[in-house]
C-alpha cells in the first residue's frame, strides 16, 4: 500500500504543487490506479452475483445462439488510459452438469471443463493482451477483484497472437486450492511424437509425474476420452472441373474429355430437364466418440490409435451446406423461380404495346431497354420449336401423379403443348418479352400449320372434352385439336362417299402431298406414322357420331351409303336395339339412334352466352338455343332410327321421368290374370307427363317440325371449320399482356408441377411446404384471370412475392432431393437433417422484396444409430489414387483411408481429496474426487492446440 | 331479403348458383318461383336455363346467376360444365317420388364431385313438392339424414305454394357469405392480398415433430 500510495503522491505532485507546499496529506483513502481498476472490477462481480442468472437475463444478457444456453454480460473499465472490457458468460440453468463432448460448448467450456466463467480482454481490435506482463497482471486484478468478493468464477485473460487462441487463467476453489489455466496452439510443424496418441499421453502425464523415474513406477489411471471428425471427399470437388462452365470446352480447349461424360448429382431429378441445380449438400461431416476409458499406459494409448470408428461409442453425422444455401443467395441461383421472376418482367413490360408483333419488330420505336433485349438465333427457336412439335408424343392421360391442388392453378397440365412452351420460354433467351414474342409468333405458325394440313396438334390430351379450368389459352388448343380430328374425319367420310379410294390410296395421296412441303421441318418418316395412327382412329369412329349403345353393332348398321339409295322409310343411323323397350304403335324393337356430340365450349363461349341470356333478360327460349339444337338433332336422329316412332317413345327414350306407366300390379290384382302374360308388359300402358302433354310444350312443337334424318347427314352441331379458324384468329390477336398473364400462370403451374416429380422421400415438412405452395400460387395468380388493360404495379409485386415464395420451396426442394439421394439406405437420418434445417430456414422464409437475414448459425448434429453406420461408413468411399497422393497419413484411426480432419482428446487425472479440512470445494462438483489435472487437444497432424488446467495447492 | 331489379349494375357480390336433380322434380318451377313469385306448370327444361336476380342481403347487394339445368341424362354432359365455379350447388328432388331421392346420392352427388372445381361450394338439399303431402314418400328425416352424410343445408318446400322457397334462396345465399373464399370470388374487382393476411398455419402434426 505504501508504494502504490507513493506513486500516487508522485502523479498528485505535478498538478498540486501549491498545496504541496502548504501541507502534506498521508491520503489512505485514495488507492492507486491499480487498485482502484480491482475494486472496479470488484464491485461489477458483486453486482454480476448479486443478480444471480435469473436478475441478468431480465436485465439484458445476451444470449449465444450457437452455445445453447449460454448468456453472456458485458461491462467496460478503464485502467492506465487503456480500456478493457469484462464479460461473465453463464448459463439460464446452472445446475445441470456440463456434458464434456457437447456440441454447443464455448470454447473456453471445451478447452478447460468450466462452466460459468469472466473474460478480460482489452477493448482493441485484435482483443487480444500482447505482452506477458500485462495479461499476468490483468490476471491477478482480477483474481484479487475475485477472491475479495469470494467468488469461484474462473477468469481467463487472453495472450498473445489471436491465431494462437492462447489464454491464461485462473480461478479459485476455495481455501486451499486454487486451478491455473493455459492454453496454446502450434500452428505448423507439429513434433512427430504430438501427431500420435502415444505421445500426447506422455504430455500429459509429464505434467504431474516429475521424473522418469515415476512414470516407470506409479500407475497413473489417467482418464482418456476423444472425438475425431471426418469428413466425405466433398461432392463438389468431382464437379469442380465443370463447374467452371461449359462455355470452356465449347471453346476448343477440352481440359478434361471426360467431364462432358460425367453425370450430375441431380440427373435423375424432375427439373435437370430444364436446368442444372448446384449441390446443396457438398459432403458430410461423422463425428466419432470415444468416452471416458481408463488408461495406464503409452501402449494402450497406441493400441488405441489402430482401432476403427466403428468401436467408439457414439457416432454424429452432420451436413455440410453449401455457403449459397446458408446464406441465401438471391438472384444468384438459377432455377425456375429465377426464370419466372423474368417472366413477370416480361408480364409487366407486355402492357406497352397492342400487339405480339410489335415486340418483334426492329423498328419498334419502344424504350431502349427493349432494343437491348436478346432474341436468340433461328437456330435456337427451330430447335425449341423442333422439340415442341416434333418430339412431342400424343398424350393419352397426363393425370397421373398429378398434385390435387394443380387444376386449381388456372394454367396447363405439364405436359401440354401449352405448358411446354411456357416452360421452354423460361429459357428461351433469358426470357424477356422480346424472345417471348418472337417465339410466340413461331408457335402459331407452326399450329397454324398443323391447321391447314390437317395434322394432329402434339402433346394434346385427346378424350374429346375441353376442360375448363385451364387456361383459355389451353382450352382453345383442345377445341383446335377437335376441330382437326373433325375435320380429318370428315375428310375421310367425303373420300368414302366418292367411293373411289380406299384406304391405301388416300393415304399415299395424303403422304405425297405432306412430302410437297418442304419449306416446314416435318420429317416424312414421322409424318407417315403420325398418318397411320390417325386413319386407325378414324376406322374406329367412322360416322363421327357419339355411340350410345355398343361400338361392335356398327356392322349390323347400314352404311350412309347405302342409306341414300334407301326409301324413306328404311332405318337409319341405329346405335343398336335398346332392350325391352318396344315402340307404342308397331311394336317393333326402339333403336337408340347415333347422335351427334354435344358442341364444346371454350370458356369465353359461355362467358358470351351468359352474357347474350343477361342481355335479353327474361327472354325464356333464348337461353335454350344452343340445347334446343342438340333436341332437334337428337329427335331427328330417333326418328330415323325409327321410322314408325311417335313422340311418346321419344320421351320414353330421352326423359324417361316424363313417361308415366300407369301402375301395372294394380290392373293385374284387379283383373286377375286377364293380361296376356307372352306379351309381358305390352303394350305399356302409360301417358306423358302433365308438363308434357300441355298444349304449346314445345317438346312436341320440335317433335312436329323435324324431319328424320341420321346423325351422320345432319348439319353439325359443331362446325370444325368455322371453329378452328376462330382459334387460330384468337391465337393470332392475342394481346400480349393476354398471352402473358396466361404464361405467368402456366409457368408458375408448369414448374410447381415439375418440381413435385421429385422424389425426396417421407420428408413430411416438404410435403407440407410443397402443398401450401401449390394453395399459395393458387389464390396468389387469381389476380391474373381478370382482365386488365395496364400494369398493376400491386399485382406485378404480388407475384413477385410469389416467386420469392417459389425460390424458398425450391431451394428446400434441393436439400430434401439432395439428402434423400445421398442417405437413401438411411432415411430417419435425412429425415433428421432436413427438420432440423427446415427448421433453420423457415424463419427466413419470409415473402418480402427485401432482404431481412435471420443470423443464426446451422449446425445440427444428427446421432447415428447402430444399424445405421454401415450406410454411413460407406460414405466415406476408399479414396482414389488420385485423391490420396494429396495428403501423407499420420494419424491413426483410420475410416475406410480417410483419416480425420479434427482429433479432440481431453485427459484428466483425479485425485482424491485427502481430509475434509482443506474445505476446499470444486464449485460445479459436489464429489470428492477433484480433477486435479485436465488436458484437452485438438489438431490435425499439423496443427496443435492444448489446454491444461492444473489444480495446485498455495 | 329484399329484390331489387332496378339497380341492375350495382352489386357487390356476384354468385353463381346451380339447380340440379331428375327431370321433373320442379327446380325451373322452384327457381320460377323464386324469380317471380308465380307458379306455373312449365315445359320440360331443355339443357339449362338461366336466371339472374339481385337482392339485398345483410347491407349486401348481390347479383345471383341461378343455372337451372335439365335432368334429362342426354343434357349430362353438357351440363358438367356448369358446375365450374358455381359458389351454390341446389339439389332437388321429389317427395313424392322416390327414384328422385336416390338418385341424388347414385348421380347427383357423383356429378358433383366430378365437376365441381369449388371445394368449399355450399350445397343444399331440396325437397319439393311438399303441398302434396298425402302422396309424400320420402320423410323429412330421410332428407336430413342424407344432408348430414353430405354435409349440406336441408330444408322442405313447396314451388306451388310458395313455402319456404324465398328462405331456401336465402339460408343459401347467407351461408356463402359467411365463406371468406366464396366471398372473395364473388367479389369482382375488390382485389384480396393474400401477403397481407397471416400465413396458413402449419400442419400442427407435422411441425411439432422436433
Amino acid at each position: 500500500m505504501a508504494s502504490s500510495s507513493n506513486c500516487k503522491a508522485e502523479i498528485d505532485a505535478d498538478d498540486e504543487v501549491l498545496e504541496e507546499s502548504i501541507e502534506h496529506f498521508d491520503d489512505f483513502t485514495l488507492a492507486s490506479s491499480w487498485e482502484r481498476f480491482i475494486s472496479e472490477i470488484e464491485a461489477v462481480c458483486r453486482l454480476w452475483m448479486a443478480d444471480g442468472p435469473k436478475n441478468l437475463l431480465e436485465k439484458g444478457a445476451v444470449l449465444l445462439e450457437s452455445y445453447g444456453n449460454l448468456y453472456k454480460v458485458k461491462s467496460e473499465m478503464k485502467y492506465a488510459m487503456k480500456s478493457y472490457f469484462m464479460e461473465y458468460y453463464f448459463e439460464s440453468n446452472p445446475m445441470g452438469k456440463a456434458a464434456e463432448w457437447n456440441f454447443n460448448l464455448h470454447d473456453l467450456q471445451l478447452c478447460f471443463g468450466v462452466k460459468e466463467f469472466l473474460v478480460i480482454a482489452p477493448q482493441s481490435a485484435s482483443g487480444v493482451v500482447l505482452d506477458a506482463p500485462e495479461a499476468s497482471k490483468l490476471l491477478s486484478a482480477i483474481a484479487i477483484a475475485l477472491s475479495n468478493c469470494s467468488s469461484l468464477w474462473p477468469a481467463f485473460v487472453p495472450v498473445h497472437d489471436p491465431s494462437r487462441k492462447a489464454y491464461i487463467g485462473i480461478q479459485n476453489l476455495g481455501t486451499v486450492f486454487t486451478r491455473r489455466f493455459e492454453a496454446d496452439r502450434i500452428g505448423s510443424q507439429v513434433p512427430i511424437k504430438l501427431m500420435h496418441l502415444e505421445g500426447l499421453y506422455e504430455i500429459f502425464v509429464s505434467k504431474f509425474a516429475y521424473s522418469t523415474l515415476d512414470l516407470s513406477i506409479h500407475v497413473f489411471k489417467v482418464q482418456f476420452s476423444m472425438r475425431l471428425t471426418y469428413r466425405t471427399i466433398a461432392y463438389e470437388d468431382d464437379d469442380d472441373i465443370k463447374g467452371t462452365d461449359a462455355g470452356v470446352t465449347k471453346s476448343g480447349d477440352n481440359p478434361n474429355g471426360e467431364a462432358s461424360n460425367r453425370t450430375q448429382w441431380d440427373d435423375d431429378c424432375s427439373w435437370s430437364e430444364w436446368y442444372y441445380a448446384e449441390d446443396p449438400v457438398r459432403g458430410f461431416e461423422l463425428i466419432a466418440i470415444w468416452s471416458e476409458k481408463i488408461v495406464e499406459s503409452s501402449m494402450e494409448m497406441a493400441e488405441l490409435e489402430n482401432s476403427s470408428p466403428h468401436e467408439a461409442e457414439k457416432w454424429f453425422i452432420t451436413p455440410n451446406f453449401s455457403p449459397n444455401v446458408l446464406e441465401g443467395s438471391k438472384g444468384k441461383r438459377i432455377g425456375f423461380s429465377s426464370q419466372l421472376h423474368l417472366v413477370v418482367d416480361a408480364l409487366e413490360m407486355s402492357f406497352e404495346a397492342q400487339f405480339i408483333e410489335d415486340f418483334v419488330s426492329a423498328e419498334n420505336p419502344g424504350s431502349d431497354n427493349l432494343k437491348s433485349m436478346v432474341i436468340p438465333s433461328p437456330t435456337v427457336i427451330d430447335r425449341v420449336m423442333r422439340e415442341l412439335f416434333h418430339d412431342g408424343v400424343q398424350l393419352t392421360d397426363f393425370i397421373d401423379g398429378e398434385h390435387k391442388t394443380s387444376r386449381a392453378i388456372k394454367g396447363a397440365p405439364l405436359e401440354s403443348l401449352f405448358a411446354q412452351f411456357c416452360l421452354h420460354s423460361l429459357w428461351f433467351g433469358n426470357c424477356n418479352i422480346r424472345a417471348i414474342a418472337v417465339l410466340w409468333v413461331e408457335f402459331v405458325r407452326e399450329v397454324r400449320w398443323c391447321w391447314e394440313e390437317s395434322q394432329p396438334l402434339p402433346r394434346m390430351l385427346m378424350n374429346g372434352t375441353i376442360d375448363l379450368s385451364t387456361c383459355l389459352v389451353n382450352q382453345k388448343l383442345q377445341m383446335l385439336a377437335i376441330c382437326i380430328e373433325k375435320k380429318q374425319q370428315w375428310n375421310e367420310d367425303f373420300q368414302d362417299c366418292l367411293g373411289s379410294e380406299d384406304h391405301s390410296d388416300s393415304m399415299t395421296e395424303d403422304e405425297s402431298v405432306a412430302g410437297d412441303d418442304s419449306d416446314t421441318m416435318h420429317k416424312p418418316s414421322e409424318n407417315f406414322s403420325g398418318k397411320v395412327d390417325s386413319f386407325s382412329i378414324a376406322d374406329d369412329s367412322h360416322s363421327c357420331g357419339r355411340t350410345i349403345a355398343r361400338e361392335g353393332k356398327k356392322t349390323e348398321d347400314l352404311s350412309p351409303r347405302d342409306d341414300k339409295k334407301s326409301s324413306e322409310n328404311t332405318r337409319r343411323g341405329s346405335a343398336g336395339i335398346i332392350d325391352s323397350m318396344m315402340l307404342l304403335k308397331s311394336y317393333q324393337s326402339m333403336h337408340a339412334p347415333y347422335t351427334q356430340e354435344a358442341p364444346l365450349m371454350t370458356e369465353d363461349m359461355h362467358e358470351e352466352r351468359l352474357q347474350a341470356v343477361e342481355a335479353f333478360g327474361d327472354s325464356f327460349n333464348f337461353s335454350a338455343q344452343l340445347e334446343k339444337e342438340i333436341l332437334t338433332s337428337d329427335m331427328s336422329a330417333f326418328k330415323a332410327a325409327n321410322p314408325d316412332a311417335v313422340f311418346e317413345d321419344f320421351i320414353r327414350w330421352h326423359s324417361p321421368g316424363d313417361w308415366e306407366e300407369v301402375d301395372l300390379e294394380d290392373s293385374v290384382s284387379q283383373s286377375g290374370v286377364g293380361i296376356e302374360k307372352s306379351k309381358d308388359n305390352w303394350p305399356p300402358r302409360g301417358r306423358l307427363s302433365k308438363r308434357m302433354s300441355e298444349k304449346g310444350n314445345l317438346w312436341r312443337e320440335i317433335w312436329d317440325s323435324v324431319s328424320a334424318l341420321p346423325a351422320s347427314e345432319q348439319k353439325p352441331l359443331l362446325d370444325p371449320n368455322r371453329e378452328g379458324e376462330k382459334v387460330l384468329h384468337y391465337l393470332e390477336t392475342l394481346r400480349p399482356h393476354q398471352l402473358l398473364e396466361q404464361m405467368v400462370s402456366t409457368a408458375f403451374r408448369a414448374a410447381v408441377d415439375t418440381l413435385n416429380q421429385t422424389s425426396y422421400g417421407d420428408l413430411k415438412q416438404m410435403g407440407t411446404k410443397m402443398d401450401q405452395l401449390y394453395l399459395t400460387l393458387a389464390s396468389g395468380l387469381k389476380p391474373l384471370q381478370v382482365n386488365r388493360l395496364s400494369a398493376d404495379s400491386e399485382t406485378i409485386n404480388d407475384l413477385r412475392r410469389l416467386c420469392i415464395v417459389f425460390e424458398h420451396v425450391e431451394n428446400l426442394l434441393t436439400i430434401a432431393a439432395s439428402l434423400h439421394r445421398k442417405i437413401l439406405r438411411a432415411p430417419r437420418l435425412s429425415k433428421e437433417i432436413f427438420d432440423d434445417f427446415y427448421n433453420f430456414y423457415s424463419p427466413r422464409m419470409g415473402t418480402g422484396l427485401t432482404d431481412d437475414v435471420v443470423h443464426k448459425e446451422h449446425n445440427v448434429k444428427v446421432e447415428v444409430r447402430n444399424q445405421e453406420r454401415t450406410v454411413v461408413s460407406n460414405m466415406f468411399s476408399p479414396p482414389t489414387a488420385n485423391q490420396s497422393w494429396r495428403k501423407v497419413l499420420s494419424m491413426g484411426n483410420l475410416l475406410n483411408g480417410h483419416e480425420p480432419i479434427l482429433r479432440e482428446i481431453i485427459f484428466t487425472l483425479c485425485d482424491e481429496v485427502n481430509g475434509n479440512h482443506y474445505a476446499g470445494r470444486d464449485a460445479g462438483s459436489s464429489q470428492n474426487e477433484l480433477k486435479s489435472y485436465r488436458m484437452y487437444t485438438c489438431g490435425t497432424s499439423n496443427d496443435l492446440r492444448v489446454a491444461l488446467s492444473v489444480v495446485s495447492c498455495d | 331479403m329484399d329484390s331489387s331489379s332496378s339497380s341492375q349494375a350495382e352489386f357487390d357480390y356476384l354468385f353463381k348458383l346451380l339447380m340440379i336433380g331428375d327431370s321433373g322434380v320442379g327446380k325451373s318451377s322452384l327457381l320460377l318461383s323464386f324469380i317471380s313469385d308465380t307458379y306455373e306448370d312449365l315445359s320440360p327444361t331443355i339443357g339449362v336455363d338461366f336466371k339472374v336476380k339481385y337482392v339485398t342481403v345483410g347491407g349486401k347487394r348481390l347479383k345471383l346467376a341461378i343455372w337451372d339445368t335439365a335432368g334429362q341424362e342426354r343434357f349430362r354432359t353438357l351440363t358438367s360444365s356448369y358446375y365450374r365455379g358455381a359458389q351454390g350447388i341446389i339439389m332437388v328432388y321429389d317427395v313424392t317420388r322416390r327414384d328422385t331421392f336416390t338418385n341424388l346420392s347414385e348421380v347427383w352427388a357423383k356429378e358433383i364431385d366430378l365437376y365441381s372445381t369449388n371445394q368449399d361450394c355450399i350445397k343444399m338439399l331440396v325437397g319439393n313438392k311438399v303441398d302434396k303431402e298425402s302422396d309424400r314418400v320420402v320423410t323429412k328425416k330421410e332428407g336430413i339424414d342424407f344432408a348430414r352424410e353430405y354435409g349440406c343445408l336441408f330444408i322442405e318446400c313447396s314451388a306451388k305454394t310458395r313455402v319456404n322457397v324465398q328462405q331456401c334462396f336465402e339460408e343459401l345465399v347467407l351461408k356463402i357469405l359467411d365463406t371468406p373464399s366464396l366471398l372473395a370470388e364473388g367479389s369482382k374487382g375488390v382485389k384480396k392480398n393474400i401477403f397481407k393476411e397471416k400465413p396458413p398455419p402449419s400442419d400442427a402434426s407435422t411441425s411439432s415433430c422436433c
